[in-house]
C-alpha cells in the first residue's frame, strides 16, 4: 500500500515538474498582455483573434503545414525504420555495429549541421526546395529514433517464435504479419509518436530546407515573429488548444480501449 | 522472368537484406552531406585544402573551454535524467499496459508544445517563483526537455523483460535488492545506453535553452557552432561539427560495446 | 500459388508508391522560365510590411504595365540566416531586405543586381527617400558600383538605452557609464549582437579621443584596426560581469516586467516596448547617451539570382509612395526612410510638448516639429550617431574577439574536474576490454 502511494506520488511529482511551464502558458492564454508573464486581466481576446491575421504570413497555414509534414514524415519514418531495424537485427555483428554507428549520426549531430548539410545537398543537386525537401529532411532525422525504438524490442523478442511459424508452414510474409509485427507494434507506435513529436518541434532543419516559396511551419513562424515584436501572444491559446485537444483524445482512446479486454503480456 | 521473380522473393525473404533500403537512404541523406561537411572543414576561405580551421580550434582556449563545459553540463543532465527517469520508467513498466501507455504519452505530451514557447514559459515560471536564472535554471531546462528521451527507451525495454526471469531469480532466493541489481538492471542496459545516447550529445548541441535560461551568459558548444555558421564562418563551423562527430564516434564506440554484450548475454543472471 | 500472387501484388503496390514518390519529388523541381517571370519572390523580416499590400500590388502593377504578377512572400528571423541562405544556396529571391552592413557585404562580393529605374509612364517615387539617408548610403559604394543604384532604404533607426524611469534616473542614462557602473550590476541587458556591442564599446573606450577631437566617432567605429579591436575587447570584458545577460529578442519583454533597469535597444523596438509597458503600468523611456551610438537602416536589394528584376523595381517604386509607406510604418512600428511632407504631417502629434529638429531629414524649415523623438530623433542626437560598416575582412578577428570576450566564464578547476571525470568514464570500458583480453588469454592458456 505504502509502495503504491510512494510510486504514484513520485510519478505525480515528475508530471507536475513537466507540466508546470505548460500550466503557465495555459493560464496566461487568458489575458491580453503581449508579454508572457504579465497579467492584464481576464480576457478571451487572444482566442478570438487566433485564426485571423495576414493571409500570407498566417498561423493557420503554418499549423496545417506542420501537421502534414509531421504526419507524412512520421509515417514514412516508421515504416522505413521498422524494416531497417529488422534488417539490422539480422546482420552479422561487424556490419551491425557499423550500421548502428551511422544510424546514430543524425541523432547525435547538432541539428544545425544536419540542416546545413542537407541544404548544401539539395542546393548542389538543384532540387527546388519545398514540401518534399522538408519531409525528406524530417525523415532523415526521425528514422534513427524509430530504429532505436524498435531494435530493443527485437532483442527481447523470442526468435524461436518466428522460426516455429516458418516450420509450421507459414510463408515469411505471413510469419511477419502474425508474429513479428504484433511483437514490434508497441515499438513502432512509440517510434511513430516520437518521430511526429520531433518533426513538429523542429526548427533549424526546417528553416534550411523550406526553400523560398513562403512555406512555413509553426516553428519557423514563431521564431520569425519573436524577432520583431516578441512572441506572438496568439500562440499561447494555440498551444493551450493543441494541448487540451490531444489530452481529450487520449482520454477518449483510453476509455474505448478499456471496453476491449486487454491481454496482459504472457 | 519467373527465375528473376523467385530470386527477388528469396532476396526479400532474407531479413538481413531488409536493411538495404535504409542503407541507401542513409548513404544519400547522411553520408553524402557528411562528406560535404568534411570538404568545408578542410578548406579555408579561398577554397584551398588546409588545416587552419582545426588549428584555430586547438589554439583557442575559449573554444575548448566551452566544449569541456558543455560536456560537463551534458554529463550532469544525463545523470539526472537517468536517476529521475529510470525509477519512473520502472514504475510505468509495472503498471497494466493501458494505464502505462496513457502515462507514457502524458510524459511525451509537453514536447508537442513548441520548444521556444516551452522554454519561455520555463523562464516565466522561474520569474513567478522568484528563482534566479543561471546554471541551475539551465540544468532544470535541460532535464525538463530531455527526460522523456531517457524514459522512452528504458520503459520500452523494461516492458519487454520476461517476468519469468524475475520470478526465477526470486525463486532462487534473491532478495528484492539483488533481484533488481543483478537481474533487472543488467537486462535493461540496452535501453539505458539508448537513453544516454539520445540525451548526452543533443544537450551539447542545443543552444536555445542556454540562451534563454541563462540570458546568454553561459554558452554551450552548440551556440558557438551556430554563431559561426550564421556569421559566415562556414568552414570553421564545419570543423567544429567534425570535432563533435569525433566525440560522437567515441561515445558510440563505448556504447555499442555494452550493447551487443548485454544482448548476447541476454537472460543470464 | 496464392503466395506468389500476393508477392506480386505487394511488389506492384511498392513499385507504384515508389513511382508516386519520385514524381512528387520531381514535380517540385524548378518552374518554367515563362511562369517564373510572372512571380515576384520577396524575402523580408516578419511583421515588417502591411500584408494587404501584397495582394494590392498585382493590381497596381497590371494597371501600370499591363502585365500579371503574383507575389510569393517569405519571412526570416535573422539577417545572418538570410545571408547564409542566399550566399550558400543561391536562392532566386527577387527582393530581400537586409540591414545596411549586410547590404554592404553583398555589394562588395558582387551579389546584387542594379535596380531598374525605367518605370515607363509610372512616376518615379524613389526620390521620396530622405537625402539624409541617400547621402550616407553613398559611403557604401565600391569602385565600379554606386550604392544608390543597388539599394533603397526601407526603415531606419538608432540604437540607445531603453530604461525604466522609476528604477534609474534619466540623468544617469545620459552616459554609457551607467552600463559599466557597478552600482547597476545585474540590472542591465545588452544586445547579443556584435556590431552594436563593438560600436558601443569603441565609442565608450575611445571617448577621451573623441571628445578632444583626436578621432571621430566614425573612425573609431569603422576603422577596425587591431588596436581598436583590442580596446573593444578590454571594454567588453569589463562590461560582462556587470550585465544580467545578453539578449537577442526578449529584452523588451523583460523590461516590461520591470526586473531589468536598462536594455540596449533599437529605436523601433523601443516604441513598441514603451507602449506595451505602459499597458502594465511600467514606465519606460529611451535615450541615446551623449557619447554617441549608431544609426542603422534596413534596405531593399535585388540579389544576383533574381529572375524578375522589373517587377522587383516596380515594387520598390510602389513602396516609396507616401500613403503606402504610412501603412507599413503603422504595421511595423518602425520609422520609414521617406522624407515627404505627407509623412511628416501624418506622424506629427500635437499632444507632445517638446519640439524636435528634423531639418536634416525632412528638409529646411522643419526645425521645430511636434513629433515622437524616438521615432524621429532630434538633429543633436543624430549628430552623435554613425552609420556602421560591415567588418568585411576583419570579420574573423572580430568574431574571435567576441567569443573571447563572451566565452570564458569558467575557472580552471572546473575544467580539470570535468576533464578528469570524462577520462575516468572513458577509461572504464577500456579497462573492461583489457580484463576480457586477459581472461581470454588465461582461458586459452589453461586449455593448452
Amino acid at each position: 500500500m505504502m509502495k503504491r502511494i510512494l510510486s504514484s506520488s513520485y510519478l505525480g511529482l515528475l508530471l507536475v515538474m513537466l507540466y508546470a511551464p505548460i500550466l503557465v502558458i495555459i493560464v496566461f492564454s487568458f489575458t491580453e498582455a503581449k508579454v508572457l508573464g504579465n497579467w492584464t486581466g481576464f480576457s478571451l481576446k487572444l482566442y478570438t483573434s487566433l485564426f485571423q491575421g495576414g493571409k500570407v504570413h498566417s498561423l493557420s497555414s503554418a499549423l496545417w503545414n506542420t501537421l502534414i509534414i509531421g504526419l507524412s514524415a512520421a509515417f514514412v519514418s516508421t515504416i522505413l525504420g521498422t524494416i531497417a531495424a529488422i534488417g539490422i537485427f539480422n546482420l552479422q555483428p561487424g556490419p551491425q555495429k557499423a550500421f548502428r554507428m551511422i544510424n546514430a549520426i543524425p541523432i547525435l549531430n547538432p541539428d544545425i549541421i544536419t540542416a546545413i548539410s542537407l541544404f548544401l545537398l539539395f542546393v548542389s543537386l538543384g532540387i527546388s526546395q519545398g514540401h518534399a525537401t522538408v519531409i525528406l529532411a524530417h525523415i532523415t532525422f526521425c528514422t534513427p529514433y524509430v530504429v532505436l525504438s524498435v531494435l530493443p524490442r527485437l532483442h527481447r523478442m523470442n526468435v524461436n517464435l518466428y522460426e516455429a511459424a516458418l516450420d509450421l508452414g507459414a510463408t515469411p510474409f505471413l510469419a511477419l504479419r502474425r508474429i513479428l509485427l504484433p511483437e514490434l507494434k508497441p515499438g513502432m507506435i512509440n517510434g511513430f509518436i516520437l518521430a511526429f513529436t520531433l518533426s513538429i518541434d523542429d526548427f533549424v532543419v526546417t528553416l534550411f530546407t523550406i526553400g523560398n516559396e513562403g512555406l512555413e511551419t509553426i516553428s519557423t513562424y514563431i521564431y520569425a515573429d519573436a524577432r520583431k515584436g516578441g512572441l506572438t501572444p496568439e500562440l499561447r491559446p494555440l498551444s493551450a488548444i493543441i494541448f487540451i485537444t490531444v489530452l481529450i483524445l487520449l482520454i477518449i482512446i483510453n476509455q474505448r480501449a478499456a471496453k476491449k479486454p486487454n491481454l496482459k503480456r504472457i | 522472368m519467373k527465375n528473376v521473380q523467385r530470386q527477388f522473393i528469396s532476396f526479400i525473404g532474407r531479413r538481413r537484406n531488409w536493411s538495404i533500403p535504409y542503407m541507401l537512404f542513409l548513404s544519400f541523406f547522411v553520408l553524402v552531406p557528411l562528406v560535404l561537411i568534411v570538404l568545408y572543414a578542410f578548406t579555408d576561405h579561398n577554397g584551398k585544402f588546409s588545416f587552419t580551421n582545426f588549428s584555430k580550434f586547438w589554439m583557442q582556449p575559449e573554444a575548448i573551454n566551452i566544449l569541456i563545459y558543455s560536456v560537463g553540463v551534458a554529463m550532469i543532465t544525463t545523470l539526472l535524467c537517468l536517476l529521475l527517469g529510470y525509477p519512473a520508467a520502472y514504475l510505468l513498466s509495472k503498471m497494466d499496459t493501458r494505464r502505462a501507455r496513457l502515462l507514457v504519452i502524458l510524459f511525451i505530451l509537453p514536447m508537442w508544445i513548441n520548444f521556444l514557447i516551452r522554454t519561455l514559459a520555463t523562464v516565466a515560471l522561474f520569474d513567478f517563483l522568484s528563482l534566479p536564472l543561471g546554471e541551475g535554471a539551465l540544468i532544470f531546462g535541460m532535464v525538463y526537455n530531455f527526460l522523456p528521451f531517457m524514459m522512452y527507451p528504458i520503459y520500452n525495454i523494461l516492458q519487454k523483460t520476461d517476468p519469468n526471469l524475475i520470478e526465477a531469480a526470486q525463486d532462487l532466493g534473491a532478495n528484492p535488492r539483488q533481484v533488481f541489481f543483478r537481474t533487472i538492471l543488467p537486462l535493461s542496459v540496452p535501453g539505458i545506453s539508448s537513453g544516454i545516447m539520445m540525451v548526452f550529445m543533443p544537450v551539447i548541441s542545443t543552444f536555445a535553452i542556454a540562451e534563454l535560461l541563462t540570458i546568454n551568459n553561459i554558452k554551450l558548444f552548440g551556440t558557438t557552432l551556430q554563431e559561426n555558421i550564421y556569421n559566415g564562418m562556414w568552414n570553421y563551423g564545419a570543423a567544429l561539427s567534425l570535432v563533435m562527430l569525433l566525440l560522437v564516434g567515441l561515445t558510440s564506440l563505448l556504447n555499442s560495446d555494452g550493447n551487443t554484450k548485454a544482448a548476447e548475454e541476454g537472460g543470464l543472471i | 500459388m496464392r503466395a506468389i500472387t500476393k508477392q506480386k501484388y505487394l511488389r506492384a503496390v511498392g513499385m507504384s508508391m515508389l513511382l508516386m514518390a519520385v514524381l512528387t519529388l520531381f514535380s517540385s523541381c524548378k518552374q518554367s522560365d515563362s511562369s517564373r517571370k510572372k512571380i515576384l519572390k520577396i524575402y523580408n523580416w516578419a511583421d515588417y510590411i502591411d500584408e494587404d499590400l501584397l495582394t494590392e500590388f498585382p493590381h497596381w502593377y497590371k494597371e501600370q504595365t499591363g502585365e500579371d504578377v503574383e507575389i510569393v512572400y517569405q519571412v526570416f528571423d535573422m539577417a545572418e540566416v538570410m545571408y547564409t541562405k542566399i550566399a550558400l544556396g543561391k536562392e532566386d529571391f527577387d527582393l530581400v531586405c537586409p540591414t545596411q552592413y549586410i547590404i554592404e557585404r553583398m555589394l562588395k562580393y558582387d551579389m546584387l543586381l542594379p535596380i531598374d529605374r525605367d518605370f515607363g509612364k509610372t512616376g518615379n517615387y524613389l526620390g521620396n527617400i530622405s537625402p539624409f539617408l541617400l547621402e550616407r548610403m553613398d559611403a557604401f559604394s565600391v569602385p565600379d558600383k554606386k550604392a544608390l543604384d543597388y539599394m533603397i532604404p526601407y526603415m531606419w533607426g538608432i540604437s540607445g538605452i531603453l530604461y525604466n524611469t522609476k528604477l534609474i534616473t534619466a540623468e544617469e542614462v545620459q552616459s554609457w557609464a551607467c552600463f559599466w557602473d557597478p552600482k547597476n550590476k545585474g540590472k542591465i541587458l545588452m544586445k547579443d549582437h556584435y556590431w552594436d556591442a563593438y560600436n558601443m564599446a569603441a565609442i565608450w573606450g575611445f571617448y577621451p579621443d573623441i571628445a578632444s577631437g583626436k578621432r571621430s566617432r566614425y573612425d573609431v567605429s569603422n576603422d577596425h584596426t587591431d588596436g581598436d579591436i583590442a580596446v573593444v575587447e578590454e571594454q567588453l570584458k569589463k562590461l560582462k560581469p556587470n550585465l544580467a545577460g545578453w539578449e537577442a529578442d526578449f529584452g523588451k519583454e523583460m523590461m516590461t516586467k520591470g526586473e531589468i533597469w536598462m536594455n540596449y535597444a533599437w529605436s523601433g523596438d523601443a516604441v513598441w516596448a514603451i507602449e506595451e509597458a505602459a499597458a502594465v503600468n511600467v514606465s519606460l523611456d529611451y535615450v541615446v547617451p551623449r557619447e554617441g551610438s549608431n544609426i542603422w537602416f534596413d534596405g531593399w536589394v535585388i540579389p544576383k539570382n533574381a529572375r524578375n528584376v522589373k517587377a522587383a523595381s516596380y515594387f520598390l517604386n510602389y513602396l516609396c509612395q507616401s500613403d503606402i509607406t504610412l501603412r507599413n510604418m503603422d504595421v511595423s512600428g518602425y520609422t520609414s526612410a521617406l522624407g515627404t511632407p505627407e509623412i511628416r504631417d501624418a506622424q506629427m502629434d500635437t499632444a507632445l510638448t517638446e519640439t524636435v529638429n528634423l531639418s536634416y531629414f525632412f528638409g529646411p524649415g522643419n526645425d521645430s516639429l511636434l513629433i515622437n523623438p524616438i521615432q524621429y530623433p532630434d538633429s543633436s542626437v543624430v549628430e552623435r550617431c554613425v552609420l556602421l560598416h560591415d567588418f568585411l575582412d576583419k570579420n574573423d578577428r572580430v568574431l574571435e574577439m567576441w567569443s573571447r570576450a563572451r566565452g570564458d566564464n569558467l575557472d580552471r578547476r572546473m575544467i580539470f574536474i570535468i576533464a578528469g571525470i570524462v577520462l575516468l568514464i572513458a577509461a572504464w570500458p577500456v579497462y573492461g576490454q583489457i580484463k576480457k583480453y586477459q581472461s581470454k588469454r588465461r582461458r586459452l592458456g589453461k586449455k593448452s
